[in-house]
């Protein structure tokens, strides 16, 4: 039982952590690498919540304004230049990453900072207790994937983004604004970024690197998912279960190197990845 | 004429010899301070620089040793290899310095030692460490783990009745040092190691590794993480966790603990100095910091209080020598004494120091309370070949 929820949430935990830079990477086919930056970017507005005294619930709407608002600026002036230079726009994004790192520790400091949990404690469940917020992540993350698929498949703007993602100079002839879509798709992703990096605080501790470890767990899980959220939230519970069961059977050491090596494998086999048959 | 000239350098020479000798009455004792300034110990290097500087003062102001003032050299090491060889080539070379005092990462020290060899001069190393590091010209007057371990498990062996331990830890030199050491002192003291998970240093999600402590019920826990994140993202999950059980941290310091606030509430720690330490020298040192410092203070911790009496012992073996003649220092940094905060600190267990550890539990309102104090713990021969 217990070992079931460990994987159960741990899958939720990646999903969120991934759904902001799979929006991005699906629509705009390039890499955020300031995904990782965004994360810590969500983490320290909660961590501004914590001081003002705000519910820590507040954390997460603070984070995505702050998320969309700064994914609007980084694709006007960053990302929007490099879209025909998809390698390029690897660099400029990762370099974007270390100056927004540096700009948190200018203004927050490097050490370690503490954030109020909205939820503590456990809850029992079948007879073992186990931690109350994680088991709130489950339904986050279902919801997260919901709105997600439903936005992208059930909405005008879902059709178009799908039109810009499958043929742009196509879906440009018919009179849709691709430079638009993209400027919405990645505020998007910013936001569901700062919004996930708000959400893994209260289980991790808030310091100006915390979004490093996420940021490569997430790239592996877009490369091998590719463009589809069904295929995302399938490849999350895969992978977060072999590295649940690695580390409890074998090693938390090995557990911390599933994710990359299972990515390789699947990449190696299947080079396009699962959504990309 | 050629009369006068000689007078004239004849007056030359004794106007010479006085302001030489003036020179040399006033000269300085030169004393190196190499702290991370920047990297990694740059969070605890302004507590460091704030006890070096209240002991000079404070011995400059009671008159200096030997009727000589101190003069004190900071340098930063930069918290690693490279910056520690730049810095100690300054000091022993272009400085010049009597004695280096010094609190610094294991790799800056690994690195200084050669060239305090080259100098022959006395170096007293202010951080705890992982124990084993012997030089002829070095002294120690922080922890090793034989310290810092003994009072966590026999507290929790004599005192809670635990048998069953389980340690976790991150997976790298300090992590594994300190718990390899831990399960032997551990099964020789009686108890028995049901468990031992290592996470990787940059890993967050403690989950797999909480849950074979649930599946293996333990009677108590013992960490040693590395400091900052993994520290707080494990006590932070093992609350949540709702396991409860007794929970010794092996790496976490008064400050952390502090801003930690009720996520730590409960953890166990041991060291050798705490703020809250009841004797009149601690209390004098804390007013004395506060007085100096104000709101500049920098709260004194296990890193910078040894710091400020590491002053106190090398003016006590310069007095015992009567000068700064380098091989006799050495040899009496070995059998002083002083009473400072901590109690008293005598380096003479193979260049290592006898010290009192403390046991202390964290409170629900963040303050540190000494639950025991364990008098005079032996760091072992940690360097058996130095006398």
């Amino acid at each position: 039982m217990n070992l079931f929820l460990d994987i159960l949430t741990t899958a939720s935990m990646l999903f969120i952590v991934t759904a902001g830079l799979m929006v991005i990477f699906g629509v705009m086919k390039i890499v955020n690498f300031a995904h990782g930056a965004l994360l810590t970017l969500g983490a320290y507005a909660s961590l501004v919540v914590t001081q003002l005294k705000l519910s820590p619930w507040a954390g997460v709407p603070l984070a995505i304004v702050v998320g969309v608002t700064v994914g609007m600026v980084i694709e006007r002036l960053i990302v929007r230049p490099l879209y025909r230079r998809p390698l390029d726009a690897i660099l400029a994004t990762w370099g974007l990453g270390i100056v927004v790192g540096q700009l948190i520790v200018f203004a927050f400091g490097r050490e370690v900072q503490f954030v109020e949990a909205p939820i503590k404690g456990a809850y029992s469940v079948a007879g073992t207790s186990y931690s109350a917020y994680r088991l709130v992540l489950v339904p986050v993350a279902i919801l997260m994937g919901v709105a997600l698929t439903g936005l992208l498949s059930g909405t005008r703007f879902g059709v178009k983004t799908r039109a810009v993602i499958m043929n742009e100079e196509l879906a440009s002839g018919l009179g849709i604004n691709s430079a638009r879509i993209r400027f919405l798709t990645f505020s998007l992703g910013a936001g569901l970024a700062t919004a996930a990096g708000t959400l893994i605080t209260p289980l991790s501790s808030v310091d100006p690197a915390m979004g490093l470890p996420w940021l490569i767990s997430a790239f592996m899980l877009v490369m091998v998912s590719g463009y589809s959220m069904i295929s995302l939230m399938i490849t999350c519970i895969v992978f977060g279960a072999c590295q649940v069961l690695a580390s409890t059977y074998a090693s938390p050491v090995l557990g911390g190197l599933t994710i990359s090596v299972l990515a390789a494998l699947t990449l190696r086999i299947r080079p396009k990845g699962f959504g990309r048959g | 004429m050629k009369a006068l000239h000689s007078r004239v350098r004849i007056l030359g020479l004794i106007a010479g010899a006085a302001v030489a000798a003036q020179v040399h009455a006033a000269d300085p004792i030169k004393i190196g301070v190499a702290v991370g300034l920047s990297g990694a110990n740059s969070t605890v290097a302004p507590a460091v620089v704030q006890s070096s500087q209240l002991a000079v003062e404070e011995i400059n102001a009671t008159g200096g040793i030997l009727g000589r003032k101190i003069q004190l050299e900071i340098v930063d090491d930069a918290s690693g290899a490279v910056g520690a060889q730049k810095a100690f080539d300054t000091l022993v070379f272009q400085k010049k310095v009597d004695a280096i005092i010094a609190m610094q990462t294991s790799a800056a020290r690994n690195a200084a030692l050669p060239i305090v060899a080259r100098g022959k001069v006395p170096y007293i190393y202010t951080s705890f460490y992982e124990g084993r590091s012997c030089s002829p010209y070095m002294y120690v007057n922080a922890w090793v783990p034989e310290q810092q371990v003994a009072p966590v498990v026999n507290y929790f062996g004599s005192t809670l009745k635990a048998r069953n331990f389980f340690l976790v830890g991150n997976d790298y030199a300090f992590g594994r040092g300190m718990l390899e050491f831990t399960k032997k002192f551990i099964e020789k003291n009686g108890g028995k190691v049901v468990g031992e998970e290592y996470l990787p240093i940059d890993g967050s999600d403690w989950t797999p590794v909480l849950s074979k402590v649930r599946a293996a019920a333990p009677d108590a826990l013992i960490s040693a993480t590395a400091g900052g994140a993994p520290n707080v993202s494990l006590a932070k999950q093992l609350q949540a966790s709702g396991l409860k059980l007794p929970y010794g941290n092996l790496a976490i310091d008064e400050a952390t603990a502090k801003n930690m606030g009720d996520v730590a509430s409960g953890m166990y720690m041991s060291a050798s100095y705490l703020t809250t330490i009841d004797t009149p020298e601690n209390q004098k040192f804390i007013r004395a910091m506060t007085k100096r410092f104000g709101a500049e203070l920098k709260t004194p911790n296990e890193l910078s209080e040894p710091q400020y009496e590491a002053f106190y012992l090398f003016k006590a073996a310069v007095e015992k020598v009567g000068s700064t003649d380098r091989a006799k220092v050495i040899k009496a940094l070995g059998e002083v004494s002083f009473v400072g905060p901590r109690g008293e600190v005598r380096m003479n267990k193979s260049r290592h120091t006898p010290l009192s550890m403390r046991l202390a539990q964290i409170q629900p309102d963040s303050s540190i309370k000494i639950l025991e104090t364990f008098k005079e713990v032996d760091p072992g021969a940690q360097c058996p070949d130095l006398k």
